[in-house]
């Protein structure tokens, strides 16, 4: 195991030493990049603290939508294998599998919850 | 200063001369205004002339684009646009496309725009000033355009040809599969022919009309800028754009551009034009705009993935189609995040 500070504490570190040279930098380009460089930051740090939980969470909700499946054991693959179902989830709705009301509102909470989750840790100040 | 810089002073001034047809023309002040992925624009002044020179990578095939740019540019300025004149395009020396066009005065900072309160009566006037001005270019026809330029067919609803360019663009780019913008898209495709068919010709459409492209001062709007995507279409593809949601710069709560809300908006166009926007048309191109940046965020994550630009910002990009996807989620159920 590895000691302190943990990955996300050391993320925020950098984060906040981006902030503060974006902030202080008189060049418009350079601030802008600098900031962004920082927001980046903020995503991974979020990502690594919620994204396996927001990933578990919506392997049961595919198996309505895609058939069941047994997730595999590490959460690599895990990972991996979710793409795997994004992309049968994808070829179904474009053959219209989910035009029918019911089947479509099924699929709308689906959009709807991971769409949230997704921008809880891109952009939380977009949730708004 | 961007790490992408195309020009430099010396190629401004060569730029100018050339496109005035004066090779003795002095030209002073070259400066960098904004460094973009796509081209640099540059200031630059002779003595009788305040000029904008905006210059392409000379590996850009972009000369058939910006022709197109450039007629429509000359039209819009002829009807009467508050937009930049025109002078020249065409490739220098080294290859690379240019257009030579006159400054405008003004500001393009989208967050004054948005929040100022010394720019509240601004506001107001800017919005009527660009329906108007909207309204005057898309008076100008396919025809009256003399270099080919993407046209729905005929007998196509310019709504349904754009969501179709849409799905072909999502399959080129996307990096990983995005299920909301398949339904987003599926969605437009399924309800647009329950729509009432459109009844106005086809016209030429800005195609980029945004909080960023546009110059204002405290009087409203002074020009709108960055001509490079306009196309053959409808007024609602202008319309809802400049209602995206990335547009809308701090000022989520405000539809059209951050700048007022949507009913004014549609409205303010309604008045100069004589016809009614459908607001069920209107409400399918914002689901269908917001896909349409949700895709362009793939491409440009794509660029840096491509080492065609090695950018962090571009990667980071990537991830905004998520916050963009939300939108088009809300735009559809109406829902809003608890």
């Amino acid at each position: 195991m590895q000691d302190r500070p943990t990955a996300a504490e050391l993320l925020d570190a950098v984060e906040g030493f981006l902030r503060k040279q974006s902030a202080a930098q008189q060049d418009r380009w350079l601030r802008f990049q600098l900031l962004v460089a920082s927001n980046t930051l903020g995503i991974v740090r979020r990502e690594i603290a919620t994204e396996e939980g927001y990933v578990r969470k919506e392997w049961p909700m595919l198996d309505a939508l895609v058939g069941a499946a047994k997730p595999p054991e590490t959460f690599h693959e895990v990972e991996l294998a979710c793409r795997g179902r994004y992309d049968e989830l994808c070829d179904a709705i474009r053959a219209g599998k989910f035009d029918a009301p019911e089947r479509e509102a099924a699929l709308v909470d689906f959009l709807w919850e991971t769409t949230v989750d997704r921008v809880k840790t891109t952009a939380p100040g977009e949730l708004r | 200063m961007s790490d992408t810089t195309i020009g430099s002073p010396e190629i401004v001034a060569a730029a100018v001369r050339q496109g005035l047809a004066s090779p003795q023309a002095e030209v002073r002040g070259a400066k960098l205004l904004a460094g973009g992925a796509m081209h640099d624009s540059w200031a630059a002044d002779t003595g009788a002339d305040e000029l904008v020179v905006r210059l392409s990578p000379p590996a850009r095939d972009d000369a058939a684009k910006s022709r197109a740019e450039f007629a429509v540019m000359k039209a819009a300025y002829e009807r009467g646009c508050r937009s930049p004149k025109p002078i020249f395009v065409g490739e220098n020396e080294r290859g690379q496309t240019f257009m030579l066009m006159t400054r405008m005065p003004g500001d393009t900072n989208p967050r004054q725009l948005t929040t100022s309160p010394d720019y509240a009566d601004a506001r107001v006037a800017l919005i009527d000033h660009l329906a108007e001005d909207l309204v005057k270019l898309h008076s100008v026809r396919p025809g009256e355009i003399d270099v080919p330029m993407r046209t729905p067919a005929p007998t196509e609803d310019p709504l349904l040809s754009a969501a179709l360019l849409q799905f072909a663009e999502y399959d080129k780019q996307k990096l990983s599969p995005h299920p909301v913008v398949e339904w987003g898209l599926r969605y437009v495709v399924r309800n647009c022919p329950n729509l009432k068919p459109q009844t106005r010709p086809v016209h030429i459409v800005h195609g980029d009309l945004r909080t960023g492209n546009i110059m204002y001062d405290k009087q409203g709007l002074t020009a709108m800028l960055d001509w490079e995507g306009t196309h053959a279409g409808e007024a609602e593809e202008d319309l809802s754009w400049f209602c995206t949601r990335v547009w809308r710069f701090n000022r989520k709560d405000l539809a059209a551009g951050g700048v007022t809300d949507r009913e004014t908006w549609l409205k303010a166009y309604e008045r100069h034009s004589g016809e009614t926007i459908d607001r069920e048309r209107m409400k399918l191109w914002e689901v269908l705009q917001n896909v349409r940046w949700s895709v362009i965020t793939m491409m440009q994550a794509r660029q840096h993935m491509d080492h065609v630009m090695d950018s962090h910002e571009h990667a980071a990009i990537g991830r905004r189609g998520a916050d963009t996807e939300l939108e088009v989620l809300r735009l559809i159920t109406g829902r809003e995040v608890a």
